[in-house]
């Protein structure tokens, strides 16, 4: 995207301009404020000026000192990346089935794989709580993993990207004899490797981000995510606001920093759901 | 795209859709049966106890209480201030970052640091942000003269003040999904217009209006689709529902009955309940999107 068609006259760009500076204030002010609390010994939090004068590590040192931030990160990444892993693979499998073949009901079935997205988790919260309950999976890597593993949407989009493989690539792949196992992993997958690694992002950040299920099968610290862990210590340390906003930092920079990364790749992928529907 | 292997009596699509089937089968479909099976039992949630049918009580007692009357008339002001603040906000915006072409980078950007953040982390900034003990929000408007006193505690602003981090947090996102579809536009249409001495204007109430409403329709049903189910992480971190269910929401509301209230037969009524109100937005979002489409054709 270079130059755009439309031009609005000067005095409309002014206004556009005022706005979205506003705007963007909003958003980096509170993140300066937030960082340079993190840095400020107690007695400066309170201070309007965002930044601190004699700036300190120890709120970042109290958090894995003290609270076990240590452990809630771990739980997160290992959780996120166990997840992804295992969403993708699912998603491809179900993706090429709807991509690759015709077969009964498989209209059906892709709408029945849809309608699922549109299920909240408050909806299944009961019994899915009873289930874990019975499967004795409170705080465990596997609750917060496998009642995930089914993504309907990552299905959708990689069947997209699926379809849009030109057929000869396949046909090739058979002509050598290849059954269908090996051309999905040999053939197809490398040939969309950037949008699973677009896709790949967009579902760590989910579980990164995620609240409400962790939260639910959370019942001691040894389990809690990075996200339950900064709730936890609104309460745990009432009033240690510099800790807080250290706490909120670690749970947000990793996936700033993911984004600055491939921000092209993820920004395409969040907006693409919007411009084909 | 038709496929190579069509030979319907092959069992192996069917294996490799199996395991996606059957998570979301065991995750997704089975829980809605099971739920609405435990809205018309009473379970005291002893294992092993009778779980006698009762029929509509459960319905009965949800809807005769308080919660139930808050958690609705929220759940309308909720989605009503979500249209204008979260769908129509977003399009002038949209239009003015798309009209900088390349040089609205940096806009972008920042505009869309909130989707890459946690709810949570949000919602925690702000309890610092606007603290009435210190925080920088309430410290600025004290030297402005204006009393900002504590949302949080009060019963009537608490809810806006959810409102307003909902919208703030997804409008980056918003904006971006409408610049992808004006970038659809062609460009030839709108200096078609130019040299036919169309002004600002014109052209966006004839041209651009019309041609972004697939996208405007798509973010006005996912908005309402989703904006209850977004608001959870801060109305439980920041308020609780309250104060005096200020801010609870239908969503919520079924979270208070049956992890708060132990109510499970309530809470499992709640969500029969939300669960048809959903698949009737579901419908209009249908039949909507349908006749929209049709006469775009």
């Amino acid at each position: 995207m270079s130059e755009a068609a439309f031009r609005p006259s000067p005095g409309w760009r002014f206004a556009g301009h005022a706005v979205l500076v506003a705007l963007c204030l909003s958003v980096v002010v509170p993140m300066a404020i937030v960082l340079g609390t993190s840095f400020k010994v107690p007695n400066e939090v309170y201070r309007l000026q965002p930044w601190p004068d004699a700036p300190t590590m120890e709120n970042y040192a109290r958090l894995f000192g003290e609270r076990a931030f240590g452990t809630y990160v771990w739980n997160s990444v290992a959780t996120t990346a166990l997840r992804v892993v295992g969403e993708l693979v699912i998603a491809l499998l179900a993706a090429y089935a709807f991509a690759r073949w015709s077969f009964r009901g498989r209209d059906a079935l892709f709408v029945l794989v849809l309608a699922a997205m549109m299920v909240p988790p408050q909806l299944t919260m009961i019994p899915l709580y009873l289930l874990m309950a019975e499967l004795d999976w409170f705080d465990t890597w596997t609750a917060l993993i496998v009642p995930h593993l089914a993504m309907p949407y990552a299905a959708f989009l990689l069947r997209q990207h699926f379809l849009s493989i030109p057929r000869e690539l396949y046909e090739a792949a058979r002509m050598d004899g290849a059954g269908s196992w090996t051309t999905l992993w040999h053939v197809a997958v490398p040939n969309i490797g950037p949008a699973i690694a677009a896709i790949a992002i967009v579902l760590a950040m989910d579980s990164w981000n995620e609240y409400f299920w962790p939260m639910l099968m959370s019942t001691e610290p040894s389990s809690r995510t990075v996200q339950i862990g900064l709730r936890e210590f609104v309460e745990e340390e009432f009033g240690n606001y510099g800790g807080l906003m250290a706490g909120a930092v670690l749970a947000s920079l990793p996936m700033l920093l993911l984004f600055f990364l491939f921000q092209r790749r993820i920004v395409d992928t969040f907006v693409s759901s919007g411009v084909k529907g | 795209m038709r496929s190579s292997w069509g030979q319907g009596r092959d069992p192996e699509p069917y294996l490799y859709l199996a395991p996606m089937l059957a998570l979301l089968a065991v995750f997704t479909y089975w829980p809605l049966v099971h739920t609405a099976y435990l809205s018309v039992v009473r379970w005291n949630m002893a294992p092993g106890a009778a779980m006698p049918f009762v029929g509509l009580t459960n319905f009965a007692s949800v809807t005769s209480g308080s919660l139930f009357a808050a958690a609705s008339y929220n759940t309308v002001i909720y989605l009503a201030a979500s249209i204008p603040l979260k769908v129509l906000l977003p399009i002038p915006i949209a239009v003015f970052v798309w009209s900088l072409g390349g040089r609205g980078a940096a806009y972008r950007t920042i505009l869309f640091l909130p989707t890459l953040i946690s709810f949570v982390v949000v919602s925690v900034v702000v309890l610092w942000l606007l603290n009435p003990m210190g925080g920088h929000v309430p410290a600025l408007l004290a030297m402005a003269g204006v009393a900002m006193g504590n949302p949080l505690a009060d019963a009537e602003r608490a809810i806006w003040l959810v409102i307003g981090l909902s919208s703030w947090k997804v409008l980056g996102f918003h904006v971006l999904i409408y610049v992808a579809g004006l970038s659809a536009i062609p460009r030839d249409l709108v200096e078609a217009m130019r040299i036919d001495g169309a002004g600002d204007w014109r052209i966006l109430r004839s041209l651009i209006w019309p041609l972004l409403g697939p996208t405007t329709l798509f973010v006005l049903i996912s908005t309402i689709l989703f904006t209850l189910q977004q608001c959870f992480t801060p109305i439980d971190i920041l308020t609780q529902g309250g104060p005096s269910n200020g801010t609870t929401n239908l969503f919520y509301m079924v979270y208070q009955l049956a992890m708060r209230s132990f109510d499970i037969g309530g809470g499992a009524a709640g969500t029969v309940m939300l669960f048809a109100l959903l698949l009737l937005l579901v419908a209009a979002k249908f039949a909507l999107l349908d006749s929209r489409v049709a006469y775009e054709r």
